[in-house]
Order: C-alpha cells, then structure tokens, then sequence
C-alpha cells in the first residue's frame, strides 16, 4: 500500500471505524460491513477531500463454501487520481442488499444486472428486474450451485 | 394437361426459372455480431461487391427478401425472433448460416446456458459458411455454392423440393489467390444455364 | 400590448383542451441503425420521444459462465468476439490482470509491439464508426471511403495475426506470433496514406453544413451527468472530461509518447464525433513515434505449457478501448481456472445514457445521438 492510499484509507476510517482492508485483492481495497455500506458509500462521494464520483463497475461474487456472496465496486476520484475496490459481504441464505441507485445512477443498471445472474435482492432499488435473461427464466446462471439441462459441461480428462 | 416428369417443355422452363432465381437473389441481413462488420464488408462497402452475383439489394424487411443471411451468434432470446423473420419471407426462400456459432455455437459451445447450437435446430439452413468469422471471400464461395444448388435443385414440377444443406468450406491449403480465381471461373462457367444441349439463347432464337 | 393568440393556444382552449396520446414504438431487436440488436421501446409523443427503454440480453452469450471454465490464456479468445472493433485492447486486459496475478515481467518488445497494434486497431475502429456514423445520416460515401481504408489496416492485421477481425493476438505474456518482416513498411504505407485522407474527409463530412446541423446541439451530456452515469473513452471526453487511462495510468509504452487528449466542451453529438477523428490523429501521431524503434528482443516471455495458476486474489486489469475503460476482474483460487471473471465493459456505462439525453428530443435525433454513442452490443451483453 501507498503512502497515498494509506492517507485515503485513514480518511475513510475516520467515518467509520468498521472499514477494513481487503487482503484478498491485488489493489487498494477495503471492506465494509453490508449494513455500513450506503453510509460509507456517500461518504466516498460527498467528501470533498475524496470525492469517488464515478462509479466504474459492480460485481457479485459467489463463495458457495463459506456461504457469501460478496459484492464488489469499484470507485474512480478525478480529485485523486485513485480507483478504489469496496467490498462488502453478504450471507447466500438472505441475499439481501442495499441499493446505491440514488448516490450513483448508473448502479440502477449495474445493480439488475447482478440480480439478473446472481439473484441478488436490492433494497430501495427504483426498477429491479431482470436484465438480460427473460422475465420467467428460472434460477440465477452465475451462481456456482446453478443447474440447467441446456448447458453443456465440457468433461476434462 | 397432364404433363410428363423431365419433359422438354418442364426442365427448360425449370432452368429458366433456377437461372433467374439463383442470380438475383435479395439477402435479408441478420447480422448479431462480429460475422455482421465482414458481411458489411462483403456486401455494400468498398473493397469488394456482391453486386457481382446479383445479390446486392440488401433489403432490411423480411417480406422483399429471399435469402436469409444469419451473421452472428444466436441466443435462446433471439431465436424466436429468427423464426418469426424467417416464415414472413415470401417463398422460395434460402438460408445462408455464416460463422461457426450459427454452425454449431462456436466458442459458445460449452457451459453456455443461452448459446443456441446451431441455427438449424430452429429454421433450415442451406448453406454454412464456416470462418470465425468467415472472410468476405467464404460469404461469396458459400452464395456461388448456394447459385449452385439453386440452378440445379429445385424443380417446377416437384416445388419445395430441396437438397441437404451443404457446407461451403473453403479447401484447405488454399491461398486467396486461388479463391479469387475459382470464383472468376465459376462466374464465367455459371452465368450460363444449360440444360441438355439447350441454351436458353436458343429457346428465344428459335421462337423469333 | 395586445397579446396575439396562435392556433396551439386556441385549440387548448376549446372545452376538454388538446389532447396528444403518447404510444410506443418499438426499435430494434433486428435493426439497421442500432448497430446491431440493441431494442430500444420508445415512448413517443408525435415525433418527440418521451422515454426510452434499452432491452437487453439478445446476444447475452454467458461469456462471464464459460470463462470459468477456462484457464487464462483460454479467456482470451472469447473477448475477441466481445467488442469485435477492439479486439487487441480486450485481449490485452485479460492479459494485464493475469500477467498481474503471476507476475510477469515483458521486455520492451512486447510492450511496443502491443501499443502498435492497439492504436491501429482504434483507427480502424474509428474509421468503421466515421463510415457508418455517415449512412445513419444518410450520407452513403463515407461508408465506402471508411472501408476502404479500414481494409488497409486489416490486411496488415492479417498479415501478421492470420486473422482480420477477431485478432487474439496479445496473450498473457506476450504475443501470439512475432509481427510479419513487412510490418513496419506497410504500415508507413498506410499512415502516409491516412495522413492525406483524414483532411479530405475533414472536408468531405465534418465541413459538411447538413452533418453540423444534424450534431450540432444534439443529445447534450453534460459533464457531472457522463460522470454520475459512468460513461467513459469518447462520450466522457466529449464532455469535457479529459480521462484517458493511456494518460492517467500508463502501460505499454504510453508513459513514452507525446500525445494529446482531444476533449470537447459542449458535450453534444459534434462533440463526440470531433473527438473521435481528432483520436485518429493522435493514434497515428503515436504509432509513427514507435514504428522506427522496435526493440528486438522475444515476442513470449513465458513458455506456452507453463500452467497459469492464478493465487487466491483478485486481479482488475484496465485498458482504454476505442469505446473507454475495459476492465477484467478476475478472482483465482489456486487453481487454473477463475473462480470469477467479470468484465466491465464501456458500452454498458454508454448505453444508459440514451436514456438520460434523448427524452425531449426528436426521433431522427436519436438515431443520430446513438450513432455518436458508438456503442458494440455484444460487449454490452457479453
């Protein structure tokens, strides 16, 4: 870690303390409880002196073994010149989040694009439908556990 | 009147009629993906021109077109669509498949959930270009394969009757050179009907 | 002051008021100016569109599914047929993110050859777009003289890559093959070639009063609204926003070039456009820099049967394509294939925001706003 990440870090754990750093990254990252998240998240974007204004992408990933899913963003500031990683973990059995349509909009679309392939529930999201797949498809695909007679499975000797 | 099967009169009308087909066929373009930007490449833009064999109005409905020209891959949510485009064409109507996914999925083959394997499982297709994708040179030897097939194939007297489809791959070892020249031979070879000993110059010449 | 009425105000005035009924017109899945099968459900009030609706998923291939069932230099491939436009800059994120994770180092070589291809690969991009930018608008020309010089590149391509579209040529430690002996010659061909061109073309379309008119003020994306939705490549600079990742996080061998970030001020369709044949000029300005010096060296660092375990870490390559920031996230887990690959594409964040500039505008604008967006829908689905 930088010297400047590290002043970003200290930063951000002066708003709230539970912010961690996310060893399991090759980049600057840092981990938030899921029920800090949108606090955390408009403090990343309204603070003047970190500014993440942008948000470039939002991914889920499945830990089928530990029974998580863990989402993933990732936050530009022009101010800084500095991406950023934010993860946050949530349990398989509740998948349940929390929206941030309304600090960044495009998340709306980024959001249904993971509840389409990961079935990931989002609280106070304006329109959560499904992106790609059809609206009566069954199942979310992405998910480790996820079955289909369609799919072929390659068998490697 | 009844008429007789391969009668003078039947396969010299058929000929006519194949000749005609065959070169001026109207390609509805399907284009979904990267096999679109060759076939725009093959069809309209600047280095080569499909108005060569008579296929160059390219029509964007389905209802003025005769070949359908499937560029790219298909997935389960398209493949409706497809269907639908296809029974609006008016008969006869001809399938060209272009690319390896409209063969059999392509890259796409394995763990895909939504990767139709193959067009054919939804409409029937003639010809299969393959390429990944393939060249505008493969679109020209699949739509003079499909000339081929017309000219010879289909009959006034047995309508709708159609050959297997075909695959239209280029032979190995060989370079663009020789493309080029198999297909200026052919369009000199097959702009020519003939039938048994009959040109249809002579048919006009003869009723003049 | 006596006020004068018009028509509009009369009829509004008749009992009961004028009334227009809105109706939805549906665009796409299979049609010509949306550039491939992008469905747009359009709330039209007349000619003026009120809302937009994108409807996705019609090339949804599930590439982020079947690149988990690869290993790394596998996934490659597949983001050829991704954005097929920028097929060298696709392949050359996946490479960063796994060359990241194993810890490779290049040799000069590589790097320069890499930059090489990648700018020519955005000319010919741009060309594509310039050429069916101008039949969007009606103009047919621009389409043949786009392709014919488009050509010129792809041939090059071919020559040294074997392929014209789908390139696969950057690998995870280096390159697939080592450039063709007549690569730095025809390549000066077709730099002094496009050198002429582009002014012609300058004044070919640019110039052209019916284009201007038809961009100008046109699908305006403010600056803090490009942001807010993500937009990055042209659309963002043409708003003003100079992000450029060749600039603000160099790799390759852009931390050592000279060139310039073209950016707009409006924000509006022209904007874009002028940014993209200015993007042109500033590729040819790098790859006439670079052409004369190719290190020597090796084309592959790595052996092609060394395994790629990737460690249990997560990995975000970036690159700018010819449409903005491609990101590979890849999650490994001790083993040869990804536990995850995510792909942040740039025509995703480009996309969405028809849905913010075409409200209120007229239809034929929004042919003209989407052509300007420049968006490749196979990379939005993947």
């Amino acid at each position: 870690m930088s010297e400047r990440e590290a002043t970003i870090f200290s930063l951000i754990q002066s708003c709230c303390s539970e912010v961690i750093l996310n060893e399991g990254s090759g980049s600057f990252s840092i981990q938030v409880p899921s029920e800090k998240l949108v606090f955390v998240m408009e403090h990343l974007k309204k603070s003047e002196s970190l500014a993440f204004v942008m948000l470039l992408d939002h991914l889920a990933v499945d830990w089928k073994e530990m029974g998580e899913f863990e989402l993933v963003y990732q936050l530009y500031s022009f101010k800084l010149d500095q991406r950023i990683e934010v993860t946050t973990k949530i349990p398989r059995a509740i998948p349940n989040a929390h929206s941030v349509s309304r600090i960044w909009p495009i998340a709306e679309w980024q959001e249904r694009e993971v509840y389409d392939l990961f079935g990931i529930y989002y609280i106070n999201h304006p329109d959560l439908r499904r992106l790609f797949l059809e609206d009566d498809w069954k199942g979310f695909p992405l998910r480790k556990d996820y079955e289909d007679p369609f799919m072929l499975e390659l068998v490697k000797e | 009147m009844a008429v007789e099967e391969n009668s003078f009169l039947l396969t010299t009308v058929d000929a006519l009629v194949n000749w005609s087909r065959a070169n001026s066929l109207w390609p509805l373009a399907f284009g979904t993906s990267c096999c679109a930007i060759e076939m725009m490449m093959a069809s309209t833009a600047a280095r080569h021109d499909i108005a060569r064999f008579g296929a160059e109005v390219v029509r964007p409905s389905p209802r003025q077109a005769d070949l359908l020209i499937v560029a790219g891959t298909i997935v389960k949510r398209m493949a409706s669509r497809l269907k639908r485009l296809y029974e609006q064409m008016p008969e006869p109507r001809y399938v060209m498949a272009t690319g390896s996914c409209t063969i059999a999925g392509g890259p796409f083959y394995y763990n895909s959930y939504t990767t139709v394997r193959g067009i054919d499982e939804i409409i029937p297709v003639d010809v299969f270009v393959p390429g990944c994708p393939p060249r505008p040179e493969g679109l020209f030897y699949g739509l003079l394969v499909l000339q081929r097939m017309i000219k010879e194939g289909e009959s006034v007297a047995q309508p709708g009757v159609r050959r297997k489809p075909v695959m239209a791959a280029l032979p190995p070892a060989m370079t663009l050179k020789d493309i080029q020249k198999e297909i200026a031979a052919l369009l000199v070879e097959r702009s020519e009907v003939k039938t048994r000993g009959v040109s249809p110059n002579r048919i006009w010449e003869e009723r003049a | 002051m006596i006020e004068v009425g018009s028509l509009k105000a009369r009829m509004e005035s008749t009992p009961g008021g004028l009334k227009t009924e809105e109706y939805f017109v549906n665009m796409g899945p299979q049609h010509p100016s949306t550039h491939g099968v992008l469905r747009l459900v359009l709330k039209m009030d007349g000619e003026t569109v009120r809302e937009v609706i994108p409807v996705l998923g019609y090339i949804h291939r599930s590439i982020e599914k079947i690149a988990e069932h690869l290993n790394g230099r596998q996934i490659v491939h597949l983001t050829d047929r991704m954005d097929y436009l920028s097929s060298a800059m696709n392949n050359w994120a996946v490479s960063l993110a796994v060359e990241e994770a194993l810890q490779i180092e290049l040799n000069p070589r590589i790097e320069t050859i890499r930059t090489i291809v990648a700018e020519l690969e955005r000319i010919q991009s741009h060309l594509l777009w310039w050429g069916v930018l101008g039949i969007d608008l009606g103009a047919v020309t621009t389409f043949f003289y786009g392709f014919r010089d488009r050509e010129m590149i792809t041939d090059i391509l071919e020559e040294t890559t074997g392929a014209r579209l789908t390139l696969n040529y950057i690998q995870p430690g280096g390159l697939m093959f080592d450039i063709h002996p007549h690569f730095v010659k025809r390549v000066k061909e077709v730099l002094a070639h496009l050198k002429i061109k582009i002014c012609e073309y300058e004044t070919l379309l640019s110039e052209n009063v019916i284009l201007q008119n038809r961009l100008r003020n046109v699908g305006i994306l403010t600056s803090e609204k490009a942001i807010s939705m993500g937009s990055t490549g042209p659309v963002l600079r043409g708003s003003g926003v100079a992000l450029d990742l060749r600039k603000q996080k160099p790799y390759g061998v852009y931390g050592s070039v000279e060139f310039d970030v073209p950016v707009g001020s409006v924000g509006d369709s022209w904007d874009r456009y002028w940014v993209r044949v200015e993007e042109i000029r500033q590729s040819m300005r790098i790859i006439e820099q670079l052409i004369d010096n190719i290190p020597e060296g090796k084309f592959m660092v790595m052996k092609p049967a060394k395994k790629l375990t990737l460690p249990k870490k997560s990995y975000f390559g970036q690159v700018e394509t010819a449409r903005g920031i491609l990101g590979v996230y890849i999650q490994g887990c001790e083993k040869e294939e990804p536990h995850r690959v995510h792909f942040r594409s740039p025509n995703f964040n480009n996309l969405w925001v028809i849905t913010q500039i075409a409200p209120g505008g007229k239809m034929a604008d929004l042919v003209a706003t989407l052509s300007t967006l420049d968006l490749v829908i196979p990379d939005i689905d993947r």
